[in-house]
């Protein structure tokens, strides 16, 4: 089972990959070229990897293993950049957030690779629905054994997470409420949730045995768990991200997972704790439907309190971490934003306001992906 | 007579009645060709005007067609701004090659037809004006099985680029041919120079005021979808109706309309542009319309010229492709697809000759015989091309039914 053997990686690196939205100029709708414009980064030479999604109307950047969060958004932009330039020769732009605002899902088509057949012969219309578009934080861990206790841990911040990416308030032209409504659709996946509270890397393999036997996974893949070890590439994976508007958020949210890890696998400020799981579905929708307005409740301490003061506290709580990585300035642009109510969901409801378009809110979404002076981390 | 409510017999029937008539039989053409064929519903369009026609029934007299030139112009309107809206100027900007590749697509496919049609021994300006006209595609055929087939994607994109570039060229090219024909007709050198003068940059100019009006109001009616489209309608048929009364080109007009609402909407105050089903009403009765004013007699006695002209059209698109697709980011494979999609001809290339011929007679003859026979056979076979080329490019919707 040599693909389950978790390969060590001791530096706590980070690494991202962006599932982008790919638009026409014309209508702002989504757009069916990934594959054209796939083809066309081919011949460019990137750091990274940009691949294809389900349908094909998106694409994903991969970038590579970085250990500080400067080089990190150095790639994200760079890469960013080849992107945008590429697709503008197809007349086509690119933008973040979490979901498309109006496209139409039954016009959605899915790439036409194996896996991607596979899946929508499997799960249907929900496979077209999922046209959503999120973050992953890859983090290196040392082991099996610390992957573990780390997804424990860091389930206690995936509303941190999903609160500081919300960036999909409009879903198939409605405003949702919400300020990540991408969430929603990936709950609709049977085997989304959270792993089971598992002591250590045996009795996790034991699990992931029992499953395969049963016949209800194939591999690690067919989890849509909100954070899963990914034990391949010696990670733990964070899936629970909108695509931020901006690389920069992008960045900056890798720089906080990875000085949270850095603190927990350091510290071990407390053992890993199945109460996180019981409020654990509470909090998340707290984060998606809020964000940062939401109340969570603390597992540890067991007491409610508003996200945004639990968020403060514990960027201000591994600044040290932080800085020690270099990712000190990311983690104090993350905080004002906090502390300034600012989120990109809120943006777009902004823009919105404004115009009265979704179109043209995707246009300035657009554009503000492009480069135009983001207003958060940079 | 205590019964003179009644109407005199037969009753006389007006544009209304016409207007519905001709919307009915494109209806019902349509419907039939596709499920009895699986061919394009153009195509029953336009076969239901040929049935129509002063060709087959007679119903619609040669006046009628005349009469309808007012229906014809607003469609075409409509059509040409819809078109002019997807031209994007940025697009062209960054990609320069694209641009070299639709003016070298408009040049080589002047060249091959002109070339062919001097082989054939006609006036070398008659030839060039010939192949003016077969320089433009269709850019109703275009839109409309675009928008039947839902289709989205490169192929998709530049045809209607293409299309938008190459009516542009065959509007200047004929326009600049006009001082020749002036003074083949031995008129003065003034009117010579001034006419072309007058329409291309009266027709520009009323363009450009229409737009900034449209961009104006647009603004002060905000983004509604439906007031902008009762503006965008308004203002479309509006400009029509200044461009024929003041003699100017209804095409120019409003192809510039279009393009200028689009690359001059700094304040980004229009709405993407959804004509929908009120837009169709005016194709169908486009394609009805040049149906029945196809004709195909002419067709057995110039054959051999038809079909050198619809080759040499479609080896000049094509060589244009060919040479510069890859460089502009056109697939070797989708260059084919294009030049297909880029085949038909239709109401454009019809109006463009009877222009041509009220003002000079001359064209009349045997060229307008050949050019409308091109465009007979290309009316009928165009969609069925265009339709092939974005389904085999993977571009059509494969929920949407046949166009």
């Amino acid at each position: 089972m040599a693909e389950m053997d978790f390969t060590p990686s001791p530096e706590l690196t980070i690494g991202v990959e962006l599932e982008l939205q790919l638009v026409q100029s014309h209508d702002y709708d989504l757009a069916r070229d990934a594959a054209e414009l796939l083809a066309r980064l081919e011949k460019v030479p990137l750091a990274g990897a940009v691949k294809p999604e389900i349908t094909e109307s998106m694409i994903e950047l991969n970038t590579s293993v970085h250990r500080r969060h400067a080089a990190l958004a150095a790639e994200l932009e760079a890469t960013r950049d080849a992107v945008v330039k590429e697709a503008g020769m197809l007349n086509l732009r690119v933008c973040g957030g979490g979901a498309h605002p109006f496209h139409s899902w039954s016009a959605r088509r899915i790439f036409p690779t194996e896996r991607f057949k596979h899946i929508l012969e499997r799960y249907g219309y929900l496979a077209k629905q999922f046209t959503v578009f999120g973050q992953h934080i890859h983090v290196g861990c040392p082991s099996g054994d610390d992957a573990v206790y780390l997804v424990h841990m860091m389930t206690r911040y995936v509303p941190h997470f999903i609160a500081l990416s919300a960036a999909s308030p409009f879903y198939q032209g409605e405003d949702t409420s919400f300020q990540s409504s991408r969430l929603t659709a990936v709950n609709a996946f049977p085997l989304a949730g959270h792993m089971p509270f598992v002591k250590d890397w045996a009795e996790f393999l034991e699990y992931y045995e029992r499953m395969r036997a049963f016949g209800v996974v194939e591999s690690m893949k067919d989890f849509y768990w909100d954070i899963r070890p990914k034990p391949e590439y010696g990670t733990i994976e964070i899936r629970v991200c909108d695509t931020p508007l901006t690389v920069g958020r992008a960045a900056a949210l890798a720089a906080y997972a990875q000085a949270l890890a850095r603190w927990l696998l350091d510290e071990r400020p407390q053992p890993a704790k199945r109460a996180v799981y019981l409020v654990n579905a509470f909090n998340r929708f707290e984060a998606a439907r809020f964000g940062l307005r939401g109340q969570i409740i603390d597992p540890f301490a067991e007491k409610k309190r508003p996200l945004a003061d639990d968020v403060l506290d514990a960027i201000a709580g591994v600044m040290p971490q932080a800085a020690a990585l270099g990712g000190a300035d990311a983690l104090a642009a993350l905080a004002a934003d906090v502390r300034s109510a600012y989120s990109d969901a809120d943006w777009l409801r902004e823009r919105f306001a404004a115009n009265k378009s979704l179109a043209h809110t995707v246009r300035e979404s657009a554009a503000r992906w492009a480069g135009d002076k983001p207003r958060a981390s940079g | 007579m205590e019964l003179g409510f009644l109407p005199s017999l037969p009753p006389a029937f007006g544009q209304p009645a016409l207007f519905g008539a001709l919307l009915l039989a494109g209806l019902l053409g349509g419907e039939v060709v596709r499920r009895t064929l699986g061919l394009p519903r153009i195509t029953g369009y336009v076969l239901a005007g040929v049935l129509l026609g002063p060709q087959v029934s007679g119903f619609l007299a040669p006046g009628a067609l005349l009469e309808a030139r007012v229906l014809i112009d607003l469609s075409l309107g409509l059509i040409v701004f819809e078109l002019g809206h997807r031209l994007d100027f940025q697009w062209l900007r960054r990609n320069r090659w694209l641009f070299a590749a639709a003016i070298a697509e408009s040049v080589l496919c002047f060249a091959c037809v002109f070339a062919a049609l001097l082989a054939f021994g006609f006036q070398p300006l008659l030839a060039a004006t010939a192949a003016a006209i077969g320089t433009a595609t269709s850019p109703a055929v275009v839109l409309l099985v675009a928008h039947e087939l839902r289709a989205a994607g490169q192929v998709t994109e530049r045809m209607l680029l293409f299309t938008a570039v190459n009516c542009v060229v065959a509007y200047l090219a004929l326009t600049l041919l006009l001082p020749f024909l002036h003074l083949e007709h031995a008129t003065s050198w003034r009117a010579a120079v001034l006419h072309p003068l007058y329409i291309l940059a009266g027709s520009a100019l009323l363009g450009f005021v229409a737009s900034l009006t449209l961009l104006w109001l647009a603004g002060w009616v905000r983004k509604r979808e439906d007031r902008q489209f009762i503006l965008l309608v308004a203002l479309v048929v509006l400009a029509v109706g200044a461009a024929r009364s003041l003699n100017l080109s209804v095409v120019v007009t409003l192809i510039t309309l279009g393009m200028l609402a689009r690359n001059f909407d700094y304040e980004h105050v229009l709405l993407p542009l959804r004509f929908g089903y009120g837009g169709q009403l005016f194709f169908v009765i486009l394609f009805v319309l040049t149906g029945a004013s196809l004709e195909f007699g002419a067709l057995p006695a110039v054959a051999g010229a038809v079909l050198a002209f619809i080759v040499a059209r479609f080896v000049g698109k094509g060589l244009a492709l060919v040479a510069l697709g890859r460089l502009s980011g056109v697939r070797p494979a989708s260059a084919g697809l294009l030049t297909l999609a880029l085949m038909p001809m239709s109401g454009l290339a019809v109006v463009m000759v009877l222009d041509t011929a009220a003002m000079y007679p001359a064209f009349g003859g045997e060229l307008a015989a050949v050019v409308l026979s091109a465009v007979a056979l290309l009316e009928i076979l165009g969609p069925v091309a265009t339709q092939i080329a974005l389904r085999r490019a993977g571009e059509a919707d494969p929920a949407a039914g046949s166009a």
